[in-house]
Formats: structure tokens, sequence, C-alpha cells
């Protein structure tokens, strides 16, 4: 089981990369905010795999919630950024 | 400045899950040593509370729970905690911050002396960074200015 999750977390990172080029040269910054979201979102797939890997799934289960909490602000943060152009701060 | 948001949606879910930031908080500071976190983390995931509530609902809402005077209250508050339990070691003729020391003044075992010691501590730390970040966060968002009055 434990080569199962380590194949799935790699393939996970390797798609990490194709959603990066999206948030690159993505044309726009709609697809940037929606691709970083993504990102956000595989990051904490992965941690949650890493935790099966190393066995202490209960360790980055934590870590992982904070990630979503964070990825979830930030995405609000930048949308509004978006809605007032240019002055959230 | 911050405008409030008119998203019904943004503010609904905001106003949910900010008790429960708060609650997570609070397990990340008093699980700091059987789990990742501790003071800082729970401190910072405390801020990021405030910081929603800032982005949705506008500063001036939430000025009316965390004003200027309580930030600067909660942060020297904190800094007072961990100093007072380190120099309270030093009365009791141990170390800076020498938890088993406590344990004469607490009237619980040695171990548990320390744990208490170690929970007291992270308190103060996460009380401190939650008012610094959301300092931090304040005086950028209002860019220089002094208060909401000299905006206008």
């Amino acid at each position: 089981m434990d080569i199962f999750f380590l194949v799935m977390g790699m393939g996970l990172c390797i798609l990490v990369l194709f959603v990066l080029y999206r948030v690159v040269y993505g044309p726009g910054v709609f697809n940037r905010v929606a691709a970083l979201s993504a990102i956000g979102n595989k990051t904490l797939i992965i941690l949650l795999i890493m935790g099966f890997v190393y066995h202490r799934v209960e360790m980055f289960i934590d870590i992982s919630m904070v990630y979503a909490l964070l990825n979830f602000i930030g995405t609000i943060a930048a949308s509004k950024y978006l809605e007032m152009e240019g002055s959230i701060v | 400045m911050i405008k409030p948001s008119d998203d019904i949606i943004i503010k609904t879910l905001a106003r949910v899950l900010a008790p429960f930031i708060l609650l997570y908080a609070l397990y990340v500071i008093m699980h700091g040593h059987h789990s990742p976190g501790g003071g800082f983390q729970g401190g910072v995931i405390m801020g990021a509370s405030l910081v929603l509530l800032a982005i949705t609902h506008g500063l001036k809402e939430t000025q009316k729970r965390m004003s200027e005077k309580s930030v600067a209250i909660f942060s020297s508050l904190g800094v007072l905690i961990y100093a007072g339990i380190g120099v309270l070691c030093l009365i009791l003729l141990g170390n800076f911050l020498d938890y088993s020391k406590l344990a004469k003044l607490l009237n619980v075992p040695l171990a548990q002396a320390r744990s208490l010691g170690i929970l007291g501590v992270e308190i103060g730390v996460g009380l401190a960074v939650m008012a610094v970040m959301f300092s931090i966060f304040y005086n950028i968002a209002m860019g220089g200015k002094r208060s909401e009055k000299d905006n206008r």
C-alpha cells in the first residue's frame, strides 16, 4: 500500500508542474488565481499522502488543515484585490 | 482602507468560519507538545481569522471587535505572561524559565509543573503573535494613516 501512495504522490507532484505553467503564462489574472488555488489543493492531498507514507497521518492532518485554511484566505484576498481594482491595502 | 464586501456568500461564510478558526487555533496552542504547532503557529491562525474578518466585513466592523487599543494591550499582555513566568522561576531560585520550580507554587508533581509552565508560555506567545499579526495587517491596510477619521 505504501508503494501505491508513493506513486500517487509523485504523480500529483508532476501534475503541479502543469498547473504551475498556467500560473506563470496563463492569460489573465483569473486563470492565475484559479491555478494557484488548484496548486493549494494538490499540496494538501500531497501532505496527506506523505502522512500515509510515514505512518503519521494524525500529525499531517493538522498541517494540511492549516494549509487549506490559509489557501482559502489567500484566494479571498486575491479576489478582493480584483474586485477593488488594486486597492486591498 | 478596506471597504466591506457586498457578496452575501463571502460574508456568511466568513462569519460561520471565524469561530471554528479560533477554536482550531486554541487546539494548535494546547496540543503544541504532542503535534506540530505551538504558540507561534496558533497565534498566526488566530491572526488569520481576524484578517479574514477584516477582508470580508471591512476594517471598521473588525475594529469594533478588536480595536487598536486592545491590540496593544494583548501584545503587551502576551510578552508579560512569557516574561512573567520566566521571572517567577527566577524568584523561586531557579534559572530563567526553569518550570520545575513552579511545582511548589502550583502544588502539583514535577512533570505536571513543567507541562503547565510550557502551556502558560505558549499561551503568552500565542496572544502576542495574534495581536502583532493583526497590527501589521492593520497598519499596512491603513496605508500610514493614523485612524479612520484621517482617511476622509
